[in-house]
Order: structure tokens, then C-alpha cells, then sequence
């Protein structure tokens, strides 16, 4: 739709509701629901002027500037070969939100390298999405959980989504547990189906493991994210590291103002050394380990401790959570807890801007981007040995890798009174994340990808 | 650590590639720090600082094959768990997961016919396509050597320049500064 019809339609639809606001207060005015202050709010309906302007969508020359014009031309050759071929990707409607934003940039590049790419969501029932729920629920802890409705759901929950697809691309790509029942599609031997998982899948129970196998090597290549959190399975292995949009409003570069803005929102001295985790306040976090390395850290050397994120909709003890670290922190003006929106990306990327060191010290873990977007800003990381933090943290060279709270206050002492060496790890950090943990090295491991299992290389 | 050894003996010469060549391109930025995976490992995992040392001081440039490459970091892994059988069975912190890699190799649209246009496209080629012609092409020419140095020795008649490149120390640079080095070594060719 052009813009100016969209605006025309727009305004038209805002009379009307308008008008429908003003006599639906009538009628409960009369009926007496409603308090005076809340009808007088309700007179004037705030309606929106103008539609937000689509934000454009970048690309490959937007990342030259950060990545190198080498870089970009290498992707850009490397897609040559692969001029009339087709992938289709599809997801659950609800894939994590790190998975929706790679896949929000690899769609549209792989198209302006004329790679014809496709991504269709599943339609979705209640029950199914409570099966791949319990399903996930059980990998994570290594139970055996093994009913009827599982089998169901592998064998037969996808078939209104068989009947609703089509899959004539050259390489179809299947995202996580819910999609696995849609490989029954796969029919011509010429076509390749690759099965992209981004769950711990390395210890399964024997029972769980037994329904999900045929459906997983029924593919022609798995990938995984880590190199811990792959199967044993008879088909290849690949290793894709989830990456970060450098141009995303949480990974850009901030205005100085900006920042000093965000930080004088929460109180944040930026003339004192500044320690920060950024993580959903939840028990695999360890908020309150962290609490307790930045007092023992305390004793040595002056710092702030900010813990900035939100409460996840996931977990519903994350207000029981909550409650000990608001405990933990009273009484310390120097512990700051910065509960944010979900939408608050151009604040965490401010708070992680004005940090001296940021900590990452998860008990569990899955990949862990906010890692990744710490090392992206240049600084020095302590994370946790666990999930995919070790991938991204070379110990002394590209951050620390701590086992414990003593471990995580060592650290902290250490790297304040180090500053050449935290600029260093901070320095190798970015640049490790620059070759590996990119938009851009998602789209050159799946053209890669695509090249070894079309083997247009060799023809 | 017994079962590394077992890995090393077994695993496919892919895999051996990956930690050891591979490994010098992922991690080309770091300047410093242990030049393959199995050091690396050694010493951050099992906390074997002598046997850190002694599998990162295995160079690569040394191997004209992957197979006398598996050969020496066997021998190393045996000395060393000869002399201390109790780290054989020891648990190490994290596993080491045995991975391989799969390479794809295109002809770019760089062609250079002569010193100018060698230098030209240096300065814009990938630190990919630098790795496989300055480190990885041993492999391939079965030689110690690599393609530049074998370009400037035997198509431009330099063979003091393919010398020096050859020299560079890829184990206390990044490839960056590999590029610098051969950069240098061309200008003061040309000039």
C-alpha cells in the first residue's frame, strides 16, 4: 500500500472508532459503570496521528562498514553459485526471539543475493503448542517423558500443515521440535532437508529420544548450536552459532547523550566503575550469585552493581525470584535493579555501553546472546562455563571464564584493577564476535551450507 | 586425557585439520595464546601446563601432510601420558568435542599478472582466502611453502622476496599483521 492511501484509510477508520468509543460510553454512563475521571479520559481516545515508518530493512552494504568490503564480497561470491536455488525455512509461530530476528535478516539477504528464500510460520493448535512445550521441558532436565499425545504429535500433528504447504524448494529447512512431523513431506531424493535445532539435544532420555530419532535422521543434516548440545545421530552435524544484528537497536552504536540519559534514569554514576549483568531476572541467571561476587569484590575495589532486565512471561516464579534480590539489594544505594520493559532495547544497549565489565554468571544456559552483545560493544565478559558462554569466551583471551561466585569476584577485582588487560579481552572479544557470532556469518554458514549439500561446488 | 589420545588415533584427518589449521583462521585476531585446540584444551580443561606447552610448540608449517601431523601430536600425547600415567584416567573439567570441517573452495574474480596487481589484490582478499593460500596451502602443494611465496619464486623470478613471506611467523601474528608483513615485503619490491 502506498503511504498516503495508507494514511487515508487510516484516518477514516479512526472516525469511526471515535465515534463508536463516544456512544459506547453513553450507554454505560447510563447504566452507571463507569467513575467520572476515567469517562473524562474516555472522551478524548487517544488516536494515533501517523503510522510509524517501517524500519527499512538493511542490507548487505549496511554491514560493510562493520564487517569489511572483503567480507561482504566473499558472501556475495559465495552466493554466485547458488543463483536458482530455493530454501524454504519454516518455524513454529513462536520461535525464540533471537532465532525471529536472524531469521528476519537472513530472508531478506538471501534474496537480494538472489538465493530465493521462503519463511512460512506453522499454524498452530493449543495442544500442540503445550506437547513441544512439555517436550522442551523435558529435554532441559534430561526426564523421560514419554504419552500419547507425544506420539501424536510427532506422528500426526502436523498433518493440517502437510495439507496447507508446499515444499518444492531445493532445501528445506525445519526449525526446532514442533516442525520435526513436517519431514513426512520429504519425497524427491534431489531435495535437501535439514533440521535446525536450538535445544540442548545432547542427553536426552533413551525414551524421549527413541520417538524424536527417526523424524531427526530422517533429515539430511542436523545443526546445532554449540558443539555440546548436539546429538549422536547417524546423519552430518553442523555447528551454527546463533549470531546478533550489529544494526538492531540494541547492538548499534549509541549517541553519548543517549547513554548518559539512560544512565541518570537509573541512577548510575558513570565517574565509578560500573559491573552489570543484563538477564531476565530468573533462578538460571543467578542474580543473587552475582550479588554475592559484587560484595566480596567490594572489599577491594570501588564499583557500582547494575542487574537490568525483565521478569519472563516463561517462568512464572520470577516474581518469587524477584523478591530475594530486592532483599538482597536493600540498603545498598550502589546496587541499581533496572526492571525493564520487554521493548527496552536502546536502554540495555545504553546500561551494557556504560559498563566498565559485564558478567554473564548463568547456572544454565542456552547460547547466550547477551553475551554475545556484551563482547559486540568491546567489553571485557565474565560468564559462566556453561551453554554456549565458553564458545564465545576464549579464558584470557576473549573475556573470563568463571566456575563459582569466588571465581566471578576474582575477576571482577582483578579486571578493575587491570584496566590495559580489560581493554585487551574487550578488544578480542568484538573482534571474535565480528568473525564468528554476526548476521554476516550466518548468511556465509548457510551459503556454505547450501554449496556442500547441493554440491554445486563441484559442479 | 587418555580419551583425547584415542580421538587423536581415530578421528578422521578432517577433524585433525579443524583443530589445528582451522583453528589458527577462527582465532586469527588473537596474536598470543595457544596455536591449536589440543593445547588449548590441555591446558585450560586439564590444567597439564608442560603438556600445553609441548602440543602448542607442534608447527603447523612443519606438516606438508595431515596424517605426520596426527603422527607427532600422537607422539607428544604418548610421552607425556608415559610419564604421568595418573592424568590418563584424570576427569577434565569439559570434554573436548571432536568437530571437522567441511571446505568449500570458489575461485574469487582476483587475478593478479604481475607484482601491482598481486599487491592490490592482497589488500582486499578475506583473511579466508589469505589462510588457504599463505597456511593451508602446504597441504595441497605437499610442499613448505605456500602460494605466494611459490607465485613470487617461480612466476616473478623474487625468490629472495618468496623467502621472506615464507619466513613470516604466523604464531606471533594475526593474519591481518600476516598481510601487513607480505604487504611490506612487496612494496619494497616495487619500490
Amino acid at each position: 500500500m502506498e503511504p498516503s492511501k495508507m494514511n487515508e484509510s487510516t484516518t477514516a477508520k479512526e472516525k469511526s472508532t471515535s465515534a463508536h468509543v463516544a456512544d459506547s460510553i453513553a450507554t454505560r454512563l447510563a447504566a452507571g459503570e463507569m467513575t467520572a475521571s476515567f469517562i473524562e479520559k474516555r472522551k478524548k481516545p487517544r488516536t494515533r496521528q501517523k503510522l510509524p515508518t517501517p524500519a527499512r530493512v538493511p542490507t548487505l552494504g549496511d554491514y560493510e562498514p562493520l564487517v569489511s568490503k572483503a567480507e561482504v564480497d566473499e558472501i556475495r561470491f559465495l552466493a554466485e553459485g547458488l543463483h536458482r536455488k530455493s530454501v524454504k525455512i519454516v518455524s513454529a509461530p513462536d520461535l525464540e526471539s533471537n532465532a525471529a530476528e536472524m531469521l528476519n535478516r537472513l530472508v531478506p539477504l538471501l534474496g537480494e543475493l538472489e538465493v530465493a528464500a521462503q519463511w512460512d510460520r506453522l499454524a498452530q493448535t493449543e495442544e500442540s503448542r503445550n506437547v513441544a512445550k512439555q517436550l522442551k521441558r523435558s529435554l532441559a532436565s534430561n526426564d523421560s517423558w514419554v504419552t500419547k499425545e507425544l506420539q501424536e504429535f510427532c506422528s500426526h500433528g502436523q498433518d493440517d500443515n502437510l495439507g496447507r504447504l508446499r515444499f518444492d524448494e531445493d532445501v528445506v529447512v525445519l526449525q526446532d521440535l514442533e516442525t520435526l512431523g513436517l519431514i513426512r513431506a520429504k519425497e524427491t531424493r534431489d531435495q535437501r532437508w535439514v533440521w535446525r535445532c536450538h535445544l540442548d539435544l545432547s542427553r536426552p532420555s533413551a525414551e524421549t529420544w527413541k520417538i524424536l530419532k527417526p523424524f531427526v535422521e530422517a533429515h539430511d543434516a542436523a545443526i546445532f548450536s554449540t558443539q555440546s548440545f548436539a546429538c549422536r545421530g547417524s546423519i552430518p552435524a553442523y555447528l551454527f552459532y546463533p549470531c546478533i544484528d550489529p544494526l538492531l537497536e540494541r547492538n548499534k552504536q549509541l549517541e553519548p547523550s543517549v547513554i548518559q540519559q539512560v544512565c541518570e534514569e537509573f541512577g548510575i554514576d558513570r565517574s565509578r566503575a560500573i559491573v552489570t549483568q543484563v538477564s531476565p531476572f530468573d533462578r538460571a541467571r543467578d542474580p543473587l550469585g552475582v550479588i554475592d561476587a559484587y560484595r566480596i569484590a567490594k572489599k577491594y575495589v570501588d564499583c557500582q552493581l547494575v542487574l537490568a532486565g525483565s521478569t519472563s512471561e516463561d517462568d512464572p516464579d520470577s516474581s518469587v525470584v524477584l523478591s530475594p534480590i530486592k532483599e538482597a539489594a536493600a540498603g545498598d544505594s550502589d546496587i541499581i535493579l533496572a526492571i525493564l520493559q520487554p521493548d527496552s532495547d536502546t536502554k540495555v544497549n545504553a546500561i551494557q555501553s556504560a559498563s566498565t565489565i559485564i558478567v554473564q554468571k548463568s547456572v544454565y544456559e542456552g547460547f547466550g546472546t547477551t553475551v554475545t552483545e556484551a563482547l559486540w560493544k568491546g567489553k571485557p565478559v565474565i560468564g559462566s562455563a556453561v551453554g554456549g558462554i565458553p564458545n564465545q569466551i576464549i579464558h584470557k583471551f576473549t573475556g573470563a571464564l568463571v566456575h563459582s561466585v569466588e571465581g566471578c569476584a576474582y575477576q571482577i577485582r582483578y579486571l578493575l584493577t587491570h584496566p590495559g588487560l580489560a581493554e585487551q579481552l574487550g578488544k578480542n572479544g568484538r573482534e571474535h564476535v565480528k568473525e564468528n557470532f554476526l548476521v554476516t556469518s550466518e548468511v556465509k554458514r548457510w551459503l556454505l551450507l547450501f554449496h556442500i549439500l547441493l554440491r554445486v561446488a563441484q559442479n | 586425557m587418555g580419551e583425547l589420545l584415542e580421538g587423536v588415533r581415530s578421528c578422521s584427518g578432517d577433524c585433525i585439520f579443524q583443530h589445528t589449521f582451522r583453528t589458527l583462521q577462527e582465532h586469527h585476531f588473537i596474536q598470543e595464546g595457544y596455536s591449536n585446540d589440543f593445547a588449548h584444551w590441555a591446558f585450560f580443561a586439564c590444567n597439564e601446563n608442560e603438556l600445553a606447552e609441548r602440543l602448542a610448540a607442534v608447527d603447523v608449517r612443519e606438516f606438508i601432510s595431515i596424517e605426520a601431523l596426527r603422527i607427532r601430536i600422537v607422539e607428544v600425547l604418548e610421552e607425556y601420558l608415559g610419564n604421568f600415567q595418573q592424568v590418563r584416567q584424570r576427569a577434565a573439567i569439559e570434554p573436548f568435542y571432536f568437530c571437522s570441517s567441511s571446505t568449500v573452495v570458489l575461485p574469487t574474480a582476483l587475478v593478479a599478472r604481475n607484482l601491482q596487481e598481486f599487491a592490490d589484490a592482497l589488500e582486499s582478499i578475506s583473511v579466508h582466502s589469505l589462510h588457504y593460500h599463505f597456511i593451508e596451502a602446504r597441504l595441497r602443494l605437499q610442499l613448505s611453502s605456500n602460494d605466494f611465496s611459490k607465485w613470487l619464486g617461480e612466476e616473478m623470478g623474487l625468490k629472495h622476496a618468496a623467502e621472506l613471506v615464507n619466513r613470516i611467523d604466523i604464531y606471533t601474528l594475526t593474519l591481518q599483521g600476516v598481510r601487513h608483513r607480505i604487504l611490506r615485503i612487496v612494496e619494497s619490491v616495487l619500490s
